[in-house]
């Protein structure tokens, strides 16, 4: 029933009367702020590379993993407050896809079961959400590399 | 842009790094965010030979048009030249790096060169370059501050 | 008595003898705050989880309504009550604390009214004395269970409800206690209506087929005018769900004032809340009618009214599997006498 092939043409009647009412997503809108908060959000962790280089034993090349802890520290305290979901419902993709976003889904779960306990609950549902970020993040990643690492031996690259 | 750009790094710096110690703002301070035209600097063996060698070796780089800010600092052993690449070039940073690498290495075939674009890497010089000043601090120091800095530029991730 | 296809009369008129409601923070910011008895300032509710909170809410619903009929638990048979939360526990759990010989019911948001239908059927046929109906949602409890947790940041699109935080108990009594009391005189139960819709964040646009549907077999199964009644109220259609539920219905050939086609979700909060399309629930379409609706009767504002509640029939794991969302809605006419 659920592919639109096999819809009924009542049921394919209805949908068009329905979409006439249906309110779109402001794609735009959406973009535009998504846009500016996830550049802000970009902008604090450069700052905080900056930091870490200039008052810490850090290269560019290392000042990542800092930085990056720092970023998910920040969105941890956001969660917790309350404060993030709000941010996330005004900037949709902007928020989502920094690590911040990562972290957010990390934390809110890991939040949402505490009432089950910390093994069941915590420790079972924590990544509910990101979970499959890091399956599919891992195998598109060794993915990618095995593809780099043919190219290497066959002398392409 | 380019002007607003550097306003806000820095604005950021100046946030994250509040008043510094002593209240005296050196140019290895400032190196992130201005062109500090530092001199070349030699330690050990200083020759007028060695000299017109790293001021010849300095003057080579900034000829390459990508580059806005070198810093050369040779010792007896290894010669670091690290430099500071043009925003829109920062791109092709790895070409960058390969090309300048080979040119340094037909021209001055019997110099150890260590090449680096990271930030730290050219504060770290520049602080180098400045403390050298002093006539307190000795060549041996000198070196030592050098070779921490190439281990440092050898840390990976 | 059966009228028509599907649709109940119910001739010894079972009187809502008296009715409680209870809300949670957002509600109490919301348009119908002073409809509700019991309000609270925070989610948790002084328990450890929301859905205990969501036990007390419906709780203290159900012990708001006997204490206003002054009656006591003994003497009521029956407790119907129903929930969105799986195997529908906290109406179960608040069976438990009651002690009431106990229905329980899931009919997704339609149970306010599948409970107020049944319990108005046992009374009506001296099936009992008094019976207690009740229905109720926790925000934060289903949001959990149905959507994402509810600090994660997901973007929620504009045909999104907002579930009330709310439970709403009514007593239904054979006999009138005193005068002034409204009564169910009918009541019509849905047949399930999939229009093929999947997302699960437009539920608005997936329930109002049923809501069309259960509305136009009511009138004809009771061969009435919809000028019938001064008001036709829906669930939680939002605004989507009941412009199109309102258009359908001009396509069946039901000519409804517009003025007079309210819905539940969209009374309940203030323009400004963030809703996005309105609320939703099982708690929403209960806290609603036994609060303000009642009251509003009660004063005189409207006679007769009807109300159809609408649920939508899935779960996290239909949805998942790609099933498309069944939807149901139920309508029972309650009257001023």
């Amino acid at each position: 029933m659920s592919k639109k092939g096999n819809k009924t043409p009542e049921q394919q009647q209805y949908e068009k009367l329905e979409q006439k009412h249906e309110l779109k997503r402001p794609v735009l809108k959406n973009c535009i702020r998504a846009f500016w908060v996830g550049g802000l959000i970009c902008t604090v962790g450069q700052a905080i590379t900056y930091f870490y280089i200039y008052f810490f034993n850090f290269t560019e090349q290392t000042a990542g993993n800092p930085t990056v802890a720092t970023m998910i520290f920040i969105s941890m305290l956001l969660t917790g407050f309350g404060v993030y979901d709000r941010l996330g419902q005004f900037a949709g993709a902007g928020s989502a896809v920094p690590v911040t976003g990562f972290g957010n889904a990390v934390i809110s779960a890991a939040i949402e079961h505490r009432t089950e306990g910390f093994v069941l609950g915590v420790g079972g549902n924590m990544f509910k959400l990101a979970g499959s970020v890091i399956l599919f993040g891992v195998f598109s990643a060794f993915v990618v590399a095995l593809i780099k690492t043919l190219l290497i031996i066959w002398g392409v690259i | 842009m380019k002007k607003r750009l550097l306003l806000m790094n820095a604005f950021s710096l100046i946030l994250l790094s509040g008043c510094s110690d002593d209240g005296k703002v050196t140019d290895s301070d400032l190196a992130l965010l201005k062109t500090t035209h530092p001199p070349a600097v030699l330690i050990d063996k200083n020759t007028k030979e060695n000299l017109d060698l790293v001021q010849n070796i300095e003057h080579d780089v900034e000829k390459m048009k990508e580059l806005y800010d070198v810093a050369v600092v040779k010792s007896n052993g290894d010669t670091l030249v690290a430099y500071k690449v043009k925003h829109l070039q920062r791109f092709h940073m790895k070409k960058i790096e390969k090309n300048m690498t080979k040119m340094l290495e037909e021209k001055y075939p019997d110099e150890n060169f260590i090449v680096s674009s990271d930030y730290k890497i050219f504060i770290e010089a520049v602080e180098l370059q400045e403390k050298m000043k002093n006539p307190d601090f000795t060549d041996k120091k000198a070196k030592k501050k050098l070779d921490k800095i190439i281990k440092l530029k050898n840390e990976m991730t | 008595m059966l009228k028509g296809k599907q649709s109940w009369v119910f001739q010894n008129l079972p009187v809502i003898a008296a009715a409680g409601v209870s809300g949670g923070p957002f509600e109490a910011n919301g348009n119908l705050s002073e409809d509700f008895d019991v309000l609270h300032d925070d989610l948790w509710m002084g328990e450890d989880s929301y859905e205990k909170a969501h036990r007390i809410l419906l709780e203290e619903a159900g012990q708001t309504a006997l204490n206003k009929a002054n009656v006591q638990k003994e003497d009521v048979q029956f407790y119907i009550a129903g929930d969105l939360i799986n195997q529908i526990t906290p109406s179960s759990l608040s069976a438990r604390t009651i002690q009431i010989p106990y229905f329980g019911i899931f009919g997704a948001c339609s149970t306010s009214m599948e409970g107020l239908a049944l319990a108005s059927f046992i009374v009506n046929y001296r099936g009992a004395d008094y019976v207690l109906t009740g229905a109720s949602s926790h925000n934060a409890a289903v949001e959990k269970q149905f959507r994402y947790p509810t600090e994660y940041g997901g973007q929620k699109p504009p045909t999104a409800q907002w579930t009330v935080t709310g439970a709403g108990a009514a007593l239904i009594s054979a006999k009138a206690a005193g005068p002034n009391l409204p009564v169910t005189t009918s009541a019509t139960i849905g047949k399930v209506i999939d229009m093929g819709l999947t997302d699960p964040f437009n539920m608005g646009g997936a329930m109002a087929p049923a809501a069309a549907d259960t509305i136009t077999a009511h009138f004809k199964d009771m061969q009435l005018d919809p000028s019938h009644y001064d008001l036709i109220v829906t669930g939680d259609l939002g605004k989507i769900g009941q412009e199109t539920a309102y258009e359908l219905l001009t396509n069946n050939g039901l000519k409804i004032d517009r003025e007079k086609f309210k819905d539940c979700g969209l009374m309940i909060y203030k323009e400004d809340q963030p809703v996005q399309s309105g609320g939703s629930g099982a708690g929403c379409s209960a806290s609603v009618l036994y609060g303000h609706l009642l009251n509003q009767m009660k004063r005189g504002a409207y006679r007769r009214i009807l109300v159809v509640a609408t649920g939508a029939l899935l779960s996290p794991l239909t949805f998942q599997q790609s099933e498309s969302i069944p939807c149901i809605a139920h309508a029972v006419s309650i009257e001023m006498t």
